[in-house]
C-alpha cells in the first residue's frame, strides 16, 4: 500500500487516477518549474531586447515561478528594468 | 580615492534642432572635465520613441555617457541637466561594482574550466596507458 502511493507520487500518471480517497492524501502538485535559466554576469540596463524576455505583454516583471531564475538573478533583472522604465525605454504599463 | 565608473543617459526634447543637442553634449563633457572627471565614453543614439509619452511628447533624442570620477562631477551634472529645460529625463547609474562582480565571475568559471581541462587530459594519458598496456 506504502509502495503503492509512493509510485503514485512519483509518476506522472498520478493525478489522473480517478480515486478520490488517494487525492486526498496526496501533497497538492505543483506545475514543475521550468529549468533554470543561465543569465549572463553582467546585465545591461540598456539591452532592450534582452530585458523584454522577462516581460510578459501587460509590461509587468516575470514572477519569478515563472521565468524560473536564481533570487538573486531575479532582483538584478528587476532592477535592470525597473531602470529601463525611468528613461521609457521599456513601458510601465502596455495595454 | 577609488574612482568610479557611471553612466549618464538623457533624454533631449525632441524639438530642439541637431547642433543644440551637440553644444549641450560638449557643454556635458566641459562641465565633467572641469570637476576633475574622465568622459569614457559618449555615444549619440538618436531619436527613439519613448515608450511612453514624457511631457506630451512621444519621441526623444537618447544620449549617453560613460564617465569617470569621485562622484564631485555627477553632483555637479545632476544639478545642471535638473534646471536644463532640454533635458527632459535623465539617469546617472553607478556601473563599476556591478562589473567587478560580472568579470569575477568570469574569471572563476574559467578557472573551474581550466581545472577540468586538466584532468581530462589525464583521462586520455591514462586511455593512452592502458591502450599501450594492450599492445605489449
Amino acid at each position: 500500500m506504502a509502495e503503492d502511493t509512493k509510485e503514485l507520487l512519483d509518476s506522472d500518471e498520478g493525478l489522473d487516477l480517478g480515486d478520490e480517497q488517494f487525492i486526498d492524501k496526496m501533497p497538492r502538485r505543483y506545475q514543475r518549474r521550468r529549468p533554470r535559466q543561465s543569465v549572463p554576469d553582467y546585465i545591461d540596463w540598456k539591452d532592450v531586447d534582452f530585458l523584454k524576455q522577462f516581460i510578459p505583454e501587460r509590461g509587468k516583471i516575470m514572477p519569478r515561478r515563472i521565468s524560473g531564475i536564481s533570487a538573486k538573478d531575479q532582483r538584478r533583472i528587476a532592477t535592470a528594468i525597473k531602470r529601463a522604465r525611468i528613461m521609457a525605454l521599456l513601458p510601465f504599463v502596455q495595454d | 580615492m577609488a574612482n568610479r565608473v557611471y553612466e549618464v543617459m538623457y533624454i533631449v526634447d525632441p524639438d530642439t534642432p541637431a547642433e543644440r543637442v551637440n553644444k549641450l553634449n560638449a557643454a556635458v563633457a566641459k562641465v565633467v572635465e572641469k570637476e576633475g572627471g574622465k568622459v569614457v565614453k559618449m555615444e549619440d543614439m538618436g531619436r527613439r520613441p519613448l515608450a511612453y509619452p514624457i511631457e506630451k511628447k512621444t519621441e526623444g533624442h537618447y544620449v549617453l555617457f560613460e564617465i569617470e570620477g569621485t562622484g564631485s562631477e555627477i553632483a555637479e551634472l545632476e544639478r545642471r541637466m535638473r534646471v536644463n529645460d532640454m533635458i527632459i529625463r535623465y539617469i546617472t547609474i553607478r556601473v563599476d561594482e556591478d562589473r567587478k562582480r560580472a568579470e569575477k565571475l568570469r574569471s572563476k568559471r574559467e578557472k573551474r574550466q581550466a581545472i577540468r581541462g586538466r584532468f581530462r587530459q589525464t583521462n586520455e594519458e591514462a586511455a593512452i596507458d592502458s591502450a599501450a598496456d594492450a599492445a605489449v
